[in-house]
């Protein structure tokens, strides 16, 4: 093992910051390990992308704009993907810890005969082995994963684990040939976006994030939205917020939710059970706001603030907006 | 129609774990063993398709574990699920995702299937690899985190949440599938369901009885664990009543100013 091989997640050519994190990793990683990093990238938008990934510090960028790959459910990623690991040789495949990316993950770990290390948030390279950092069990524990010497080997990475910093000298660009005969099993029939344009709250700096205690949707979009927007992040929520329908699933945030570390993360009238807290404890600064000062939220926040969100919320908008002007 | 759902034995998600300072190792003790909650919401989809299917349809729930933890299955089969088949074998200790994979999806051909219904994600592994490399091992469609589907005519037809909206799509049987937390609540074993459940069959299977040709438990394992650690400790912070909203906003507002996150 080692190459580095980052995969684009991305949706007609357009991707998210684990990308940039990855394809930085992935330079140090390569370099430690005395092999080249390179990227794959495939489906519409794939050749467009590659030249804002290739302001990376990447060795080479493998496209193809196969529009296949929006016409059937992850055959083609996983054949391409396959195809690009044996043309490169031993290699650590770094895939982001996404839906889709956990489905490739696991796709590709049984074709290559490669361990996966899931979840990293931190990599150690010692004497060419790799060994990963991985929080499990909602956080309570920190694990570290040596990948033992093979081929090849995979990590999904945790979206705002790794920096990401621009530069390198110009990797080259070159299609990814397709791979022929295996039959795609699962159609796409129809690919529905929700709430597009908002910023992903895996790898948003900032999370305000909504519980029972907003009692109906309406307070998200105009208690929280407006706070989130003024410090440049995005709106969450509790399971209680998501089930009674306030708000998608996708933002819901927790051990059944999506896993957040964000600098700073504000939790509005939400208590602080403990599977809701195995998904943000990892962030930087949490500041709950509630009604209830014995609320469970009260032991793990930097900050308890202990009043009304309805009053507290806008005030708190208008400060962070003056300061901003 | 045979349905066959995984699920694994995970210890309580509901109870905070934590590492004893002296052993290193996690507090087990009054810690009771559950089905992973991914897993009861699969055995639900599978028991709504059922249900809908009628006929001969069978739900067969199959899990890997130590031979200890096997009566926790009686759950699954209080459930509605009608028979159970449980992998068990000292050979399968330490087995990664790989290893994982592979032995169940040996004992899963044997088994025989339509639709595979496999969890999401577990509680406590929390790689939601399995299903993919399942999906491989076996040669058949994976089709992940349902929140509908349909059998009609031998396809299958599957609404899928995505991590920006959601999906239609549709796939021959046999095949995987994985459920999102939206196909529907698990359903509560009734008293006549627990009952029940005591006279179904769990059928246990070892490795000998599976043959596999690669190596599986920690000689077949492609990853090793070196340490575990908990976490940073994260102490307990300032407390503030808020006067009126005013107030409550200049302390969260000064607060940020401190940490300097405005
Ligand atoms: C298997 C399983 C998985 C789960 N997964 C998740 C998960 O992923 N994520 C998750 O979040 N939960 C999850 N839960 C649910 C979890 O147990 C809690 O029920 C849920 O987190 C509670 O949401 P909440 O804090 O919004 O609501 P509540 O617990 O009802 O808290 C509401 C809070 O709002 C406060 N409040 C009320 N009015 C105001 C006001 N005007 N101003 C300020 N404060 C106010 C109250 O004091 C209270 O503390 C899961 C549960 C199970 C069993
Ligand atoms: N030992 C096991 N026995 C039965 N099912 C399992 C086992 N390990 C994983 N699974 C299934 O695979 C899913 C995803 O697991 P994981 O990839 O470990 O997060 C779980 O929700 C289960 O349905």
């Amino acid at each position: 093992m080692k190459n580095v091989i980052v995969y684009v997640e991305h949706r007609r050519g357009e991707t998210r910051k684990v990308t940039f994190e990855m394809a930085t990793e992935a330079r140090t990683l390569a370099d430690a390990l005395g092999g080249q990093a390179h990227a794959v990238i495939v489906g519409p938008g794939a050749t467009t992308l590659a030249e804002q990934v290739k302001t990376y510090p990447l060795n080479g960028v493998y496209v193809n704009d196969d529009p296949d790959l929006d016409t059937y459910l992850l055959d083609p990623a996983v054949d391409y993907v396959e195809a690009a690991a044996r043309a490169i040789g031993p290699s650590l495949i770094l895939i982001p810890n996404t839906l889709s990316g956990r489905d490739l993950a696991g796709r590709l770990a049984a074709r290559l005969g490669a361990g996966i290390g899931a979840d990293v948030t931190e990599f150690k390279i010692e004497n060419g082995t790799v060994a990963c950092v991985s929080p499990k069990m909602g956080g309570a524990l920190i694990t570290t994963c040596a990948i033992k010497p093979a081929e090849y080997g995979i990590a999904t990475v945790r979206p705002n684990a790794f920096a990401a910093a621009a530069g390198g000298a110009g990797a080259t660009m070159q299609t990814l040939e397709k791979p022929s005969g295996k039959p795609y099993a699962a159609v796409i029939e129809e690919d529905v976006e929700e709430g597009s344009g908002e910023l992903a709250l895996e790898e948003a700096p900032v999370v305000v994030a909504g519980g029972r205690g907003l009692g109906g949707p309406e307070p998200f979009d105009t208690l929280l939205k407006p706070l989130a927007h003024a410090l440049g992040g995005a709106v969450g929520a509790s399971r209680a917020a998501a089930d009674a329908g306030w708000v998608p699933y996708s933002l819901q945030i927790g051990q059944t939710g999506k896993t957040v570390t964000p600098n700073l993360y504000i939790a509005v009238g939400i208590s602080g059970a403990i599977q809701h807290k195995v998904g943000m404890r990892s962030s930087g600064a949490i500041v709950a706001i509630n009604k209830d000062a014995a609320a469970a939220i009260a032991e793990f926040s930097d900050l308890l603030v202990v009043g009304d969100a309805f009053k507290i919320v806008p005030e708190l908008t208008r400060l962070v907006e003056a300061a901003k002007a | 129609m045979k349905i066959v759902v995984t699920v694994k034995l995970v210890p309580d998600p509901n109870a905070e774990k934590r590492i004893d300072s002296a052993t290193k190792r996690l507090v087990r003790s009054g810690v009771e063993t559950v089905l992973n909650p991914y897993d009861e919401y699969a055995l639900e989809a599978a028991l709504q398709l059922k249900e809908r299917a009628g006929g001969d349809t069978s739900v067969v729930v199959f899990s890997m574990a130590p031979e200890a933890l096997k009566e926790t299955l009686r759950k699954a089969l209080a459930m509605g699920a009608d028979e159970a088949v449980f992998l068990s074998d000292a050979g399968l200790e330490g087995s990664d995702v790989w290893a994982t994979a592979y032995a169940m999806s040996q004992a899963l051909k044997k088994i025989g299937f339509d639709l595979l219904i496999v969890g999401g994600l577990t509680d406590d592994g929390s790689t939601g690899a399995v299903p993919g490399a399942l999906a491989e091992h076996l040669g058949v469609p994976c089709i992940t985190n349902a929140r509908k589907a349909e059998i009609a005519d031998g396809t299958l037809r599957v609404e899928r949440e995505t991590d920006s909206g959601y999906q239609t799509v549709r796939g021959p049987l046999p095949a995987l599938l994985t459920t999102a937390l939206t196909f529907g609540e698990p359903r509560y074993a009734s008293l006549k369901g627990i009952m029940g459940a005591k006279k179904k069959t769990i059928a246990p299977l070892t490795l000998a009885d599976i043959g596999l040709d690669l190596a599986v438990g920690s000689d077949g394992a492609k990853m090793q664990l070196e340490a575990f650690a908990p976490p940073p400790a994260r102490g307990k912070g300032r407390t503030v009543e808020a006067a009126d909203g005013a107030a409550g906003a200049q302390a969260i507002f000064d607060f940020l100013k401190e940490k300097k996150l405005v």
